[in-house]
């Protein structure tokens, strides 16, 4: 028992950061670096890269020799609820129009929780979506379709 | 007599009847957004960042500082009610001011807590309006070369002092100047990391990030967090303090302030320093320090105060150097790139009206809070009825919907969605995600800096130190680092910090 290693949340950060820095490394190999007095839009990604690199290592390295640490457990139901509600907006609000899609991400949102009430998300979710479309479109005049594009064609 | 010719101006300013209604605005939302907990003011500013666009300048700015110092304001009314924080900047007040509430003298906290934020605010708007000149004109004579070294200055020092471990807040400034620079390189026209997504050629937009991270991550992590309310139930009356009230929090007040007004101008300082820093100097200094948590009104006057001048000072960095000094200034700055206008200190000079403006709105806008939280409280304390259930779809739905305000681009939404993972990542590991909009904001002033003052001195890189003041300011920046490796720098930090 006395041996449990790992500083999960270091190690991770370290993983994380290691990831993004071969990302940028990877994504910018193509461009130039130039030099120090005339530097080529490749310099900065790749010094800075670098340092996240080095304290992708420093993390993950210091997470391995601390001592156990663990991570609060992961709920999945608000994550996946508050992802879900967002992706039906983005996927939503140019083909149906913002009074159906806010509708849907509020009530998709109102998921996120164990004490959500079905019939009062549905309401509140209509209320809502009016309400936007009264101050977003009415009054600060955004340029998004309001009702689907073919019900009036 | 220059400052008094620039105070007028700025009156003049404020005192227009279309100013006033938007300072109200701003003072009504930051007031309601502080009093509510679970939301704050980085993401509500985030939000309504892009229905700013069509405003002058000058309203827009009061508007969104209306709502960062209203927050202040709220986020009391909520802490000596309910004993939660309504803003992380009241979590002090939440000690005494609540105590003060249980005994039956919820009515002097509240006087004495808004009392206290007014009197700070009144002398920190003296306090911006003395610093800004001379600072924005040592500011004038910066060349490239001292104005990286000011912005790494920036940087690190506003890691050091704000909470969270030093070494993953440096990683995360460090991600941040990587995002931004993504888009096309000014100098070769070359699209560096953008994929092929034409919408991130001119840069990564913060308010998608911003949003992201501080807004729909928190709420993710909140719903894993039981949400307990209880609403001191008393009728709220003697909202006029006695005069031994007023006595015995008076000079606490005056410390405060001047507590709040020094931390605020330090990078990384802003709002959330200053009060915990006046509540351990009230307790140091008390002749009975077990008062101290039973309900003593030092303890709300001293980091009230400190927390609104704090708030407002964090302004001078951002106004005469064009530096934020925290997240929140960070999204100030964009604000200021919206409307056309390049943060730094030539601002002071080329939009006085804008400047000045602001200043005497803030002034105005205390005056104004005073009363919007007072004689309303009972107003404020029924908002707190609303159940977390219904406030968090609706946070959602609008930060969907001011993304997208942004540039009317579902990119943008996606992104905000990526940055809300990316987030709730952060909460999990215990990583502070503010540093990261700092680099984000300041990456491309940074690199445009860096290699303007390289190509001056021929890729030399002595260049920084042959300056006199880039020397300094890395002498500075040296010595913060090097202080945060000492182990006494670090337990005292530390202490300071759990406090």
């Amino acid at each position: 028992m006395s041996t449990r290693r790992i500083d999960w949340p270091d190690f991770l950060f370290g993983l994380f950061l290691l990831l993004v820095a071969t990302g940028t490394l990877v994504a910018t190999r193509k461009l130039s670096i130039g030099s120090a007095a005339n530097m080529g839009p490749g310099y900065m990604p790749r010094v800075i890269a670098i340092a996240v690199i080095g304290f992708g290592l420093f993390f993950v390295g210091r997470g391995l020799i601390r001592a156990y640490q663990g991570i609060a457990r992961v709920h999945l139901r608000p994550l996946f609820a508050i992802v879900l509600s967002v992706a039906v907006f983005a996927l939503l609000a140019e083909l149906a129009g913002l009074a159906i899609s806010a509708t849907v991400t509020i009530i998709a949102a109102a998921f996120a929780t164990r004490e959500v009430r079905p019939l009062e998300a549905v309401v509140f979710g209509v209320l809502m979506a009016a309400l936007s479309v009264l101050l977003f479109v009415s009054a600060l005049s955004l340029p998004v379709p309001v009702w689907p594009a073919d019900l009036f064609g | 007599m220059e400052l008094l010719d620039n105070l007028l101006l700025g009156l003049g300013t404020a005192f227009q009847l279309k100013n006033l209604a938007f300072c109200l605005l701003g003072a009504v939302i930051g007031t309601a957004i502080g009093v509510l907990p679970g939301i704050g003011p980085i993401p509500t500013i985030a939000l309504l960042l892009p229905f700013t666009f069509g405003l002058e300048p000058a309203s827009a700015m009061i508007m969104l500082a209306g709502i960062f110092y209203g927050a202040q304001y709220g986020g009391s009314t909520t802490a000596i009610l309910v004993n939660v924080p309504g803003e992380t900047s009241s979590v002090v007040t939440c000690i005494d001011g609540h105590e003060m509430a249980k005994q039956g003298r919820a009515g002097a906290a509240l006087a004495i807590a808004a009392i206290s934020s007014f009197f700070a605010g009144t002398v920190a708007t003296v306090v911006i309006a003395l610093l800004s000149l001379p600072l924005s004109a040592l500011a004038l004579k910066f060349t490239a070369v001292e104005y990286f070294s000011l912005l790494v200055l920036g940087l690190i020092a506003a890691v050091v002092m704000a909470h969270g471990s030093v070494s993953k807040s440096l990683a995360m400034v460090l991600l941040g100047l990587l995002l931004g620079l993504i888009g096309v390189d000014v100098n070769s026209g070359i699209s560096r990391m953008t994929f092929g997504v034409t919408e991130l050629s001119d840069g990564i937009d913060f308010v998608p990030v911003a949003m992201g991270l501080f807004g729909l991550g928190e709420i993710i992590a909140n719903l894993e967090r039981k949400d307990e309310r209880r609403v001191v139930s008393q009728r709220i009356r003697d909202l006029i303090p006695t005069m031994a009230d007023m006595k015995a929090a008076f000079p606490a007040m005056l410390r405060g302030t001047a507590i709040g007004s020094i931390l605020g101008v330090l990078p990384g300082g802003g709002a959330a320093l200053p009060p915990f820093t006046a509540y351990a100097v009230e307790k140091k200094i008390a002749r009975d320090p077990s008062r101290f948590g039973k309900g003593a009104i030092e303890g709300v006057a001293g980091p009230e105060a400190a927390n609104n001048a704090g708030a407002q000072t964090s302004f001078i960095p951002l106004l005469t150097l064009g530096i934020p000094s925290n997240a929140l200034m960070a999204l100030m700055i964009g604000a200021l790139m919206m409307q056309g206008i390049q943060p730094g200190p030539q601002v002071m000079a080329e939009q006085p009206v804008l400047v000045w403006g602001l200043i005497a709105s803030m002034w105005v806008g205390n005056l104004m809070l005073l009363v919007i939280n007072l004689p309303l409280v009972g107003v404020w304390v029924s908002m707190l009825k609303i159940p977390y259930r219904l406030l968090f779809p609706a946070i959602v739905l609008f930060c969907c919907i001011g993304t997208y305000g942004i540039s009317n681009s579902l990119f943008n939404v996606w992104l905000m969605l990526g940055c809300a993972v990316v987030g709730y990542f952060f909460i999990k590991i215990g990583a502070e995600p503010a540093p990261l909009l700092l680099g984000l904001v300041l990456g491309p002033q940074l690199e445009e800096n860096f290699r303007r003052a390289m190509l001056l001195a021929d890729g030399d890189f002595s260049v920084f130190v042959r300056h006199p003041i880039s020397a300094g300011l890395l002498a500075v920046v040296a010595i913060l680092l090097l202080a945060m490796l000492s182990p006494a720098v670090l337990r005292k930090r530390k202490e300071a910090i759990t406090e």
